[in-house]
């Protein structure tokens, strides 16, 4: 072990323990606060969703209030899971990491719960500003400029609190979750800011503004969403299994090629569009080019926990947390194939692109913020899970729910897209080949409507601390005695 | 009004490309990209050490033990 890392001989087992257990409850209250809105959010963006997905089957259902149209609803969905939920996840899990990793217990909460408020302030806000049809036609940047602004300044709470964290963090190596982290704590804020002040605030002029959109709503997954699940994997499948990542090398690699390809994506999402031909290319070069993290990562998490894939049975933070690995690589290397142009032919303006988008946002990132949710609540909260077929029926609910959602939306969308480039084919009839896939869509949002609100029951036990008295939660490291057998280290 | 807001752009797109560079080259500098082995295993301690599990269903304890095998954890 290098220097950094040794222990002075004085520091025992025990005191490790005590200063664990310390750190994680220094992170109770902002935890709690961002994960029990993300969770609320996540259900006001299910009904919505299913509201969308519903109009699709039936068009006119719901459709005499203008607040409940399709324009108004999607948008309030995409919103509501991807600030509400989806980010609100995002920050909570990165909040109790980067406690842990800067082995210190969380300082100035204050900034974090301010955050928490001016958060759900500017989602609320928003949510209301689109359905009451002040809206933007903007993906990704439909929240008004009132909205829009509270979240600015939620994250740039966060930002600073991110510094202030890592400027007192305990000496030792900075663990690659960590570099995860910051990128995306302070790429956020800019990539945000950016993009607002150029579409919204001094709008810049015509189909610059389409560049803009594209490369917002491609590197808010790319340099927010995509580190901080990846930050959140390379901790927690290590951890939960006890055995260092495959190779720190490939990680430190993916995490810097990340860091120079990934923010020129985006453009690729106007191929045939009225843009230059070398912007597109760019794009589509840098989308190529993800294959390196990609691979990196992949084979990184796959060789981690080969072997030892029976732990998925038991448990049920891997369970979730390697789903979402998994579906990491194949919605990043579908990414890459939908970025060449003679495949995007095909897919542009079609269900398949939703199909990817929900691979991406859901099956990766939401599955893994639901692993690290059940690894984080009970430390942090100081009880263990009431009950474990809750969690068994949340997992086969959402898996199965995500898993036929995916796959309907990419076999109907092939078909769109193939019928929609056929001159025989009239576009009302490419219409009416999506009708049975979309039927199945809403089946799938049925399941995973299900499966949250079994989560959401869970997450509500929890906090009632029913259930059995633990005062050593099982879920906890400590071993009661079953010491695992020991790795060949 | 538009030139200031430009110029504010194009500032923020120096300022944080260049802290990209200038974390990166900080990390090299400091040795962050050396010893990375033990890097790997800066996230166990005494008490959580490489070997040990940490997360299981309450009812499945009993199954928690991992293979021993060629295939695991190499140094």
């Amino acid at each position: 072990m290098s220097a950094t890392l040794a222990h002075p001989s004085t520091v025992t087992p025990e005191m490790e323990k005590a200063q664990r257990a310390l750190i994680d409850e220094s992170t109770r209250v902002p935890v709690i606060l961002f994960y029990g809105s993300a969770i609320f959010w996540l259900l006001i963006g299910t009904l919505f969703a299913l509201l969308a997905s519903f109009k699709m089957n039936a068009p006119t259902f719901l459709d005499q209030w203008s607040w409940l149209t399709f324009g108004r609803v999607r948008p309030a969905h995409l919103n509501a899971v991807a600030y509400g939920w989806a980010s609100a996840a995002g920050i909570g899990t990165a909040l109790w990491l980067m406690a842990r990793l800067c082995r210190t217990p969380l300082r100035y909460s204050k900034l974090l719960i301010s955050a928490a408020i001016f958060w759900n302030i500017g989602v609320l806000l928003g949510i209301l500003g689109i359905l009451s049809g002040d809206g933007r036609s903007i993906e990704w940047l439909e929240f008004p400029n009132y909205a829009s602004f509270m979240l600015f300044v939620a994250f740039g709470l966060i930002a600073v609190w991110a510094i202030l964290m890592f400027r007192f963090r305990e000496p030792g190596h900075i663990y690659v979750s960590q570099w995860y982290l910051l990128a995306a704590f302070l790429w956020f804020p800019w990539l945000y800011s950016t993009a607002n002040i150029l579409l919204n605030f001094q709008p810049i002029q015509g189909g610059a503004q389409g560049a803009v959109n594209w490369w917002y709503g491609h590197n808010a997954l790319g340099l927010w969403f995509t580190p901080i699940g990846l930050a959140t994997a390379y901790y927690l499948i290590p951890k939960v299994l006890g055995r260092p990542i495959h190779s720190y090398y490939l990680s430190i690699l993916g995490f810097w090629s990340l860091a120079l390809f990934y923010s020129w994506n985006g453009m690729h999402h106007l191929i045939g569009g009225p843009f230059p031909a070398w912007l597109i290319s760019a794009s589509v070069v840098a989308s190529v080019m993800m294959f390196i993290p990609v691979i990196t990562t992949a084979i990184n998490h796959h060789m981690t926990v080969r072997g030892n894939f029976q732990a998925l049975k038991w448990s049920p933070t891997l369970r979730f947390t390697v789903f979402g690995a998994m579906c990491y690589t194949l919605a990043s290397v579908q990414g890459s194939f939908m970025a060449i142009p003679s495949l995007n032919v095909v897919t542009h303006f079609t269900h398949y692109t939703v199909g990817h988008a929900h691979l991406g946002l859901y099956a990766f990132f939401t599955m893994i913020m639901f692993g690290a949710m059940y690894y984080i609540l009970p430390r942090v909260v100081g009880w263990e899970w009431p009950s474990a077929r809750l969690i068994r029926w949340h997992f086969w609910l959402v898996a199965i729910g995500i898993g036929m959602m995916v796959v309907v939306l990419t076999l109907g969308g092939l078909l769109q897209g193939l019928a929609l480039l056929d001159p025989e084919i009239t576009f009302m009839a490419s219409l009416d080949y999506t009708k049975p896939w979309l039927f199945l869509r809403s089946v799938s949002g049925l399941l995973l409507t299900a499966g949250h609100i079994v989560f959401a029951v869970s997450f509500t036990l929890l906090l009632l601390k029913t259930g059995a008295t633990r005062t050593e939660p099982t879920l906890f490291g400590s071993d009661q005695g079953r010491q695992p057998e020991p790795l060949n280290v | 009004m538009n030139t200031i807001v430009y110029i504010l752009l194009a500032a923020g797109l120096v300022l944080f490309g260049g802290s990209t560079l200038a974390a990166f080259y900080w990390a090299a500098k400091s040795g962050q990209f050396r010893n990375l082995e033990a890097g790997s295993k800066s996230i166990f301690d005494g008490d959580e050490p490489v070997g040990t599990a940490t997360d299981a269903f309450a009812d499945k304890m009993a199954d928690r033990p991992l293979r021993r095998g060629a295939d695991s954890f190499r140094p």
